[in-house]
């Protein structure tokens, strides 16, 4: 299998997974979700995790990674997002992304990809890390 | 040539609706009819997020919530496109039972996102793509 048969087709007729980005900078919030759009991934977006958790519990809404920066406005931050999620829904993976070094180890519990990504990342970056995921699930 | 032998051709660019709406139950499923009929959509939650959004990135219409939360409201929205010398269209959208002092089209909230949906394809002159 060459590696271009792993690449994603930039307007795919059937959404690949459901991705949340959850972002409270909205400018980089829309570049990541159009970007991953543009992969053929169905994005929603959220500015803050109480948005997030609605989204999570629309009955015709089912996510299957949550893409979400650590240091949030409002009550709770990503880390407490992450710990709802695996709480309430621990079949929905999650991605955290924080600039402060040591948020890495802490995160390593709750994020099933393994090692925090740090910001600033590419964009490139967020769809090898969900192209990851995704091939973890399927050992399973 | 007279007026009455010109057509209007569809555009065929995909145009670019900026959604303001506080209530993310309702922003996503609009967002989502949006995105179903074709249309590029970005997503603010608030008056400093669209107006954040409305400097960096070219938008042709706002669907635009009057009641938002936090600092700010639609009508700061609202001024700060008027203020353009290309404004966006508009369309607005609120609860309140009478409807606003403004010539754009209005939607009284709750409502159908479909209906937002085809007053936006109606007034940037936008065909939905074929449905599979």
């Amino acid at each position: 299998m060459s590696t271009s048969s792993t690449h994603l087709s930039a307007k795919a007729d059937t959404p690949l997974q459901t991705i949340l980005v959850v972002e409270d900078e909205v400018l980089i919030r829309l570049v990541i979700a159009e970007y991953l759009r543009e992969c053929g991934y169905r994005v929603h977006e959220a500015v803050s995790a109480e948005e997030a958790i609605l989204i999570l519990q629309a009955p015709e809404v089912s996510i299957d990674i949550v893409f979400s920066d650590v240091e949030m406005q409002g009550a709770m931050d990503g880390f407490g997002l992450a710990r709802w999620i695996r709480a309430n829904m621990p079949d929905t993976q999650v991605i955290l992304t924080s600039g402060a070094d040591r948020s890495a180890d802490i995160a390593g519990t709750l994020c099933e990809a393994g090692p925090l990504m740090k910001k600033p990342y590419h964009t490139q970056e967020v769809v090898d890390r969900i192209k990851q995921l995704k091939a973890t699930a399927r050992r399973f | 040539m007279s007026a009455a032998s010109v057509t209007v051709l569809p555009r065929r660019t995909p145009p670019t609706i900026l959604v303001v709406e506080g209530d993310i139950r309702i922003r996503y499923r609009v967002s989502d009819e949006l995105r179903a009929w074709g249309f590029k959509v970005l997503e603010a939650g608030s008056a400093p997020e669209a107006l954040t959004v409305l400097d960096a990135v070219p938008v042709d219409l706002l669907v635009l919530a009057l009641d938002l939360p936090g600092d700010g409201s639609g009508w700061d929205v609202v001024r700060h496109i008027r203020e353009r010398p290309a404004p966006p269209k508009l369309i607005v959208t609120s609860g309140e039972t009478d409807p606003p002092d403004t010539p754009e089209p209005f939607v009284r909230k709750p409502y159908q996102a479909v209906e937002v949906a085809a007053l936006a394809a109606h007034s940037l002159n936008w065909s939905r793509p074929p449905q599979a």
